[in-house]
């Protein structure tokens, strides 16, 4: 008794443990290193060393932090907009293909940054198959940044609004209905109050990930909108000017932290159990819930399916060629890598997001404890991966071509959504189905085993697709050291497109298409009932 | 007592997962590297990331030579030796491959690489780099121009660095940001080094005001901006050999190449890259060992294909595809010494001239 009581505290140690080790001692090391230069590295430099409060001084570095805010603010503004309407219909219609939709959405999470700006160029771009008829001359404006970021994060909120509106209560929507609400204020009054948490949680990530965001800010928003952290990945990787580079560290991490700090306290107060009954979708029926559909449908296809249309159309161009290039003995080793990589990846995101959930879980009644626990969970996203990478290689320079390294690197980008599908879930499970289960007899392993897991067990599986596409796109990992016998799918993208010719260029397109084939392969295979709040399955407390 | 929740038929979602399940577990544990081979010592070699030699030849280094070679990746090669610079305490490497000429200085400066005496240390070379570097190759990087779009435009092809600021190439040009890009430090060092600094300051200011795109790297400004691959702008920075690459890498059999060099005063940087042990680096023997090696005939024959370079030991046959590549007969470089105390203050008066 006395172990079960303690065992839901240990929980908390192993991603705190990761967190120390891969995230904060590095990122303090770098700081540190820009606090204390050896002598030596600073004369290379040949300027004197800002300040953190000289950032602010300095018009060029005060332009770039404020626009990393903004252009962050109005893409999670533009996905919201965009996501929840669209997530209203994809959740209340059942249409043949609908879990295809919800699946070919997260595929931007998978493409390589440079294939996926290929593709928004080819749109929104000079000569760009949209911008052109419509006159937009969008190249050197912030606008192409913007499209970039609403189409890699759109699925974040549509995926968190489906799975919120599926356990909306039916009863509550019913009652307020016949008592003369408008669908209107039906929604604000008994939908918008049950899906406010899970949806601020994922605009949260949203705006984390425009915010640190950098290989799209490279290639999209150009040198002039490029973001902060463009300017700390200058600073540190090719100037060697890590004092300034921390002083800029220090304030986006300032930020990302009081963003994470107002999510966690939002998330405190806004919890509310779940409801057995679930709204039941509906068919498309009658003119205005086709309208609706086809509407949403289009805001999706031209956001986040359109740029990859490109790719694909450019890969099945040349079919033998494709066959060619998917069976080149290169391409099968980087298969092998991301296939490996990937699973090892994902089996430790499962393990620690699933301790970091049930940690949140248990340290919800805490008052100063529990919000902390519960920001932690965004740890990963709000540091900068520049200063994380760059203080790996400073504080264990014997391990940073380590195969160990590699894994924890793709690791700490993939489990936070592991942890914040699984904490979301365990919030609103209702307290009293497992005391139920405790009544009847059953041990609390019993109950975890019995009751708790397999109610969350969605929530996992969606979480585990997330952490699996992070993983098989690899994000930031192109910052470490890598070797040749480690080349995944993605670095040899990136490395037929650092050489001229027709066909690297052609290679990228088709390696890129075997990702995009690879992660929905996976996807079906994680999620494989992908945003049912399906009606024909009957409430499961009910057997209870 | 009933389950409370789990299914009455295992589906075959559940199937699928459980298969998928065991599939991973199996992948992550055969996934993990076998810790066999520790008897056979470790030779770590630094290099940028467009390194790239044939198996054949890397497997018959490691025999001969009796190590493993293990080859560590750093990024650009400026991201590189900062890395280096940054480890110099306990380095990552016993040797490093991908210094270049505008490097050599600052990697100098630093004390990151230890003198070397061998055969190849003093052999005659086609370029030069300051010791302890042992030069492995050369090229240069030039303007390159997409040739179907000048036949399309009729536009007469620029003749001078001037005529780049003229009205006639407004919006033509895009080149890489010398703070991130190797190529786009060393078209600036020659601009510098052609027009005199103040001039080429102020040929940048215009060909600002005359619309000049700024791309992060070679691979955004080739595959992004540049006309022959979707982009607008018909001249891009790139290296004296990419018009045999492109025939090289071409979908269909080429006769001639699509694109061309375009050798300006001033606007033509030649490039040496070399080769240097580690300061406190291990295994010093083999790291000599590895040097001769990128120094040796086929190694020399190969890296014109792979790296796309010339060969550094004099007499190497040339690759037949590089008959497309034109080796610019003048370039223009500044000292060594001079890059290795100014480089900072031209970048950042550069980024103030062109990008604030």
């Amino acid at each position: 008794m006395r172990l079960a009581a303690r065992l839901p505290r240990a929980l908390l140690l192993p991603p705190l443990l990761f967190v120390a080790v891969v995230v904060a001692a590095p990122m303090l090391r770098l700081l540190w290193e820009g606090a204390h230069p050896e002598p030596g590295t600073a004369a290379l430099t040949g300027q004197p060393p800002l300040t953190v409060w000289g950032v602010w001084a300095d018009a060029h570095l005060r332009f770039r932090l404020l626009w990393s805010l903004a252009q962050a603010g109005i893409s999670t503004a533009l996905t919201f907009a965009l996501g929840l309407p669209v997530a209203w219909v994809l959740a209340r219609h059942h249409f043949a293909g609908r879990q295809w939709v919800l699946r070919l959405l997260m595929l931007p999470f998978v493409v390589p940054t440079l294939v996926a700006a290929l593709g928004v160029l080819a749109l929104w771009g000079p000569n760009g198959h949209w911008a052109e008829p419509l006159g937009l001359e969008l190249e050197d404006t912030p606008w192409l940044l913007v499209i970039g970021n609403v189409f890699f994060n759109l699925c974040l909120v549509v995926r968190a609004g489906v799975d919120a509106l599926g356990q909306v209560s039916a009863s509550r929507l019913a009652a307020a209905r016949t008592l003369g609400a408008t669908p209107w204020r039906a929604f604000w009054r008994v939908e918008w109050p049950a899906i406010r948490l899970p949806l601020a949680g994922a605009l949260c990530l949203v705006f984390l990930y425009c915010f640190a965001g950098m290989g799209l800010a490279l290639v999209l928003g150009g040198q002039r909108w490029a973001t902060a952290e463009v300017e700390i990945y200058t600073l540190v990787a090719h100037e060697l000017r890590l004092a300034d580079a921390s002083a800029l560290a220090w304030w986006t991490v300032g930020f990302g932290t009081l963003l994470a700090g107002l999510y966690a306290s939002l998330a405190r107060r806004l919890a509310q159990p779940r409801r057995a009954d679930r709204v039941p979708t509906r068919p498309v029926r009658g003119w205005r819930a086709r309208s609706a559909v086809a509407a949403a449908l289009t805001v999706l296809l031209a956001t986040s399916v359109a740029p990859l249309v490109a790719t694909v159309a450019w890969a099945l161009a040349d079919v033998p060629g494709l066959w060619a290039v998917w069976t080149a003995p290169e391409t099968l080793d980087a298969l092998w890598n991301t296939l490996r990589f990937s699973a090892m990846a994902l089996l430790a995101a499962t393990a620690l997001g699933l301790c970091q959930g049930l940690a949140v879980f248990h340290w919800r009644g805490a008052a100063q404890a529990g919000l902390w626990v519960q920001a932690s969970t965004f740890v990963p996203f709000v540091v900068s991966p520049v200063a994380v990478a760059f203080g790996l290689l400073l504080l264990y320079p014997e391990w940073t071509a380590s195969l160990g390294l590699l894994v924890a690197a793709y690791t700490l980008l993939a489990y936070p959504f592991v942890g914040q599908h699984v904490a979301q879930s365990l919030a609103a499970l209702p307290p009293h189905w497992a005391q139920a289960a405790r009544t009847l007899g059953a041990s609390p392993w019993r109950v975890f085993v019995r009751v708790t897991l397999p109610l969350v067990a969605p929530a996992l599986r969606r979480g585990m697709a997330f952490a699996a596409a992070t993983a098989l796109g690899e994000f930031a990992v192109s910052l470490f050291l890598s070797r040749p016998e480690w080349t995944t799918l993605t670095t040899l993208i990136y490395q037929h497109l650092g050489r001229p010719g027709a066909a690297n260029l052609y290679a990228a397109h088709a390696l890129s298409l075997l990702l995009m084939a690879l992660a929905l392969v996976v996807f079906v295979l994680l999620d494989a009932n992908v945003g049912s709040a399906a009606p024909h399955a009957p409430p499961k407390a009910r057997h209870a | 007592m009933s389950h409370p929740s789990v299914p009455r038929s295992v589906s075959s979602a559940t199937l699928s997962r459980r298969a998928f399940a065991a599939c991973a577990v199996g992948l992550a544990c055969g996934g993990l590297p076998a810790w066999s081979h520790a008897e056979v010592p470790l030779l770590r070699v630094l290099t940028h990331s467009s390194f790239d030699l044939p198996k054949e030849l890397l497997t018959g280094f490691e025999k001969s030579a009796g190590v493993k070679l293990g080859i560590v990746k750093g990024g650009d090669a400026g991201e590189m030796l900062n890395k280096l610079i940054l480890t110099r305490a306990n380095p990552v490497a016993d040797v490093v491959y991908g210094i270049d000429n505008a490097l050599a200085g600052k990697a100098l400066a630093a004390g990151v690489l230890a003198p070397y005496s061998g055969p190849s240390a003093t052999a005659p070379s086609a370029a030069i780099l300051p010791a302890p570097l042992v030069p492995v190759d050369h090229g240069c990087v030039t303007l390159n121009i997409d040739k179907a779009w000048f036949a399309k435009s009729g536009l007469a092809l620029p003749t001078s660095l001037q005529d780049l600021t003229l009205p006639a190439y407004k919006n033509l040009l895009v080149v890489q940001n010398p703070a991130t890009s190797s190529p786009g430090l060393s078209f600036l060092a020659a601009t510098i080094a052609g027009l005199g600094e103040e001039a080429a300051f102020d040929w940048w200011a215009k060909l600002r005001a005359n619309g000049v795109k700024v791309a992060k790297g070679w691979t955004e400004a080739y595959y992004t901006d540049f006309s022959k691959n979707g982009g607008k702008r018909p001249i891009v920075v790139s290296y004296a050999s990419s018009p045999a690459a492109e025939v090289f890498y071409s979908k269909t059999k080429l006769t001639e190449a699509p694109t061309a060099s375009l050798n300006l005063k001033g606007g033509v940087f030649q490039q040496v890259e070399g080769v240097a042990l580690v300061k406190g680096g291990k295994q010093a023997e083999a790291a000599g060992q590895f040097i001769e090696f990128l120094r040796s005939a086929p190694v020399q024959q190969a890296l014109q294909t792979t790296l796309w370079m010339l060969p550094a030991t004099p007499g190497v046959a040339a690759a037949d595809v590089m008959r497309h590549a034109p080796t610019p007969t003048a370039f223009d470089n500044p000292s060594t010494e001079q890059m290795a105390a100014q480089t900072p203050a031209w970048v950042s008066r550069w980024t103030q001239v062109v990008l604030k």
